[in-house]
């Protein structure tokens, strides 16, 4: 069964997200808006406003209460949604990780935006960075469709009895969210066919009035280590759910992602990029045009972030020459850009190559054609054993 | 890896009877002292029962009775009754209770 042609429409990132959230029809949902995430949250509201989504609103004085309701709701049984950006991200701290801890199948947008202490309204993954290891799955996308698509994904796998854990789908703020882009939104009723087979599904434990039942209040001792446990082992089982639900979802809908990472231009790539994001896109175009100068380039856009894509990006990149990474965020005790350091852990599983970090698009200062090309000769030159530096701040030269 | 460990948890996640698994540290411990009820004066508004950080406070109909179990003595009942029927009283008076 394939799913019938979607609505083509011009549309904003936010707003996008918001109509296709209002599709995964959400039972509960709390957002509290910030910029440059507010237009979901408004266009939220308004749907519930016009009738056009029946759900409960929870007016939220900040995003600490929107995440705590939220995993409230979820544990209660409900389909929960909310979305959030930097400051607020990081103002629910404390309640993204219970709600990873109650294995609470909460779906939350975080629009990237550069977090607190250098008050910077502008793109930047370090707010997804500050976050890495509350226990969530994180996922990037890169343009307004892939928003859409993976948001009905991300329902799919946060929910699935195996997985049950919370996902955070993170698209560029500024970049993606103000980016006005043709996209096909899906009919609601393949939305509802495509995550139907979730109702197949055992229930998951909630909590039912009257019976006391509860949830993550207190685990000593053993009953800590078997939570984190199975935590860390759902965590692992989720990347290759996520490479399952992105065929069926490609058999359904026509539209693959390729689930974990997508590899571009990589099969006899010599050399690799690894990005994400809006300028994976901006990278797929320096590929072509060095591929047209005879240098052998792929690229790898990470869209799986936590759990870390690891055995993927092992496939992709063993016996490549050298590869270069660019984070658009800072990691702050290591010398090299965050998603360089993971990838350094595997390494001796690659081939004990080049890796060079690149920091670049902080603070919305573009990732560009440019400075990407001088990404791909700088790891060439690596690549023929010239020498090179471990890490560039690319706006800093 | 080869698991020895008896689960504790039946699901995925952290959940059980809150009256029976989750209670499974013996917070009464660190009890110096302890909520005594002049069941006179209680009107069984429920609030001692509600604001117990434990939920240690089991509904008895017309009162409520602490699980001393599981109470750890901070005294948050007796502050937040209304008709101060409960007294928090020094756990020394009460040693050959055991
Ligand atoms: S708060 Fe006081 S009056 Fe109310 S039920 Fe408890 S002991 Fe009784
Ligand atoms: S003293 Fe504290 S723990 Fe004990 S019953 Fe009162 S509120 Fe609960």
């Amino acid at each position: 069964m394939k799913a019938k042609k979607g609505k083509i429409s011009v549309m904003m990132g936010n707003v996008v997200a918001a109509n296709v959230a209002r599709l995964c029809r959400p039972e509960v949902v709390a957002c509290y808006p910030i910029t440059p995430q507010s237009e979901v949250a408004e266009t939220m509201s308004g749907f519930v406003a016009d009738g056009s989504l029946d759900a409960e609103i929870v007016e939220v004085e900040g995003e600490n209460s929107a995440m705590n309701v939220c995993l409230a709701a979820s544990v209660a049984g409900a389909r929960t949604f909310t979305a959030t950006s930097s400051y607020g991200l990081v103002y629910m701290y404390d309640a993204i990780m219970q709600a990873s801890g109650y294995r609470a199948p909460v779906v939350m947008i975080n629009v990237n935006r550069e977090t607190p202490g250098i008050h910077a309204v502008s793109s930047g993954q370090q707010d997804m960075i500050a976050t890495r290891d509350a226990g969530w799955v994180q996922i990037i996308v890169e343009n307004n469709q892939e928003i859409a698509d993976q948001l009905i994904m991300c329902y799919r796998l946060a929910e699935d009895y195996d997985i049950q854990l919370p996902v955070m789908l993170n698209y560029d703020g500024y970049y993606l969210s103000y980016l006005n882009e043709e996209v096909e939104i899906p009919e609601q009723s393949d939305v509802d066919a495509f995550l139907a087979p979730l109702k197949n599904q055992p229930q998951r434990p909630r909590i039912i009035p009257g019976a006391a039942t509860g949830c993550g209040t207190h685990g000593m001792e053993m009953g800590y280590v078997e939570a984190r446990y199975k935590h860390w082992a759902a965590m692992d089982r989720a990347k290759k759910k996520v490479d399952e639900i992105d065929q069926q979802f490609a058999d359904y809908f026509g539209r693959s992602y390729g689930g974990q990472i997508e590899e571009y231009r990589m099969n006899d790539a010599e050399i690799a990029i690894l990005a994400s994001g809006s300028a994976a896109g901006t990278a797929k175009t320096v590929v072509d045009t060095k591929r047209e100068e005879g240098i052998k380039v792929g690229l790898v856009k990470q869209r799986l972030f936590r759990p870390f894509p690891e055995e993927r990006l092992i496939a992709a990149l063993k016996g490549k020459k050298a590869v270069g990474v660019i984070d658009r965020s800072v990691g702050f005790g290591w010398k090299y850009g965050p998603m360089c350091t993971e990838l350094k852990a595997i390494a001796p599983s690659i081939g004990n190559v080049p890796i060079l970090s690149y920091i670049d698009g902080l603070a919305n200062l573009d990732i560009t054609i440019p400075h990407i090309g001088r990404v791909v000769d700088e790891v060439n030159a690596a690549a023929k054993g010239n020498a090179y530096q471990a890490v560039t701040w690319i706006p800093m030269e | 890896m080869v698991i020895k460990h008896q689960w504790i948890f039946k699901t995925e996640s952290p959940w059980s009877d809150a009256n029976q698994k989750m209670l499974v540290l013996d917070t009464g411990g660190w009890r110096t002292e302890r909520p005594v009820l002049d069941k006179s004066l209680c009107n069984y508004c429920g609030l001692c029962s509600l604001y117990c950080p434990p939920q240690c406070m089991r509904d008895k109909g017309d009162h409520y009775e602490v699980d001393l179990a599981f109470c750890k003595g901070c005294g948050i009942c007796a502050h937040e009754c209304p008709k101060k029927a409960l007294t928090m009283k020094p756990e020394g008076e009460f040693t050959n209770e055991g």
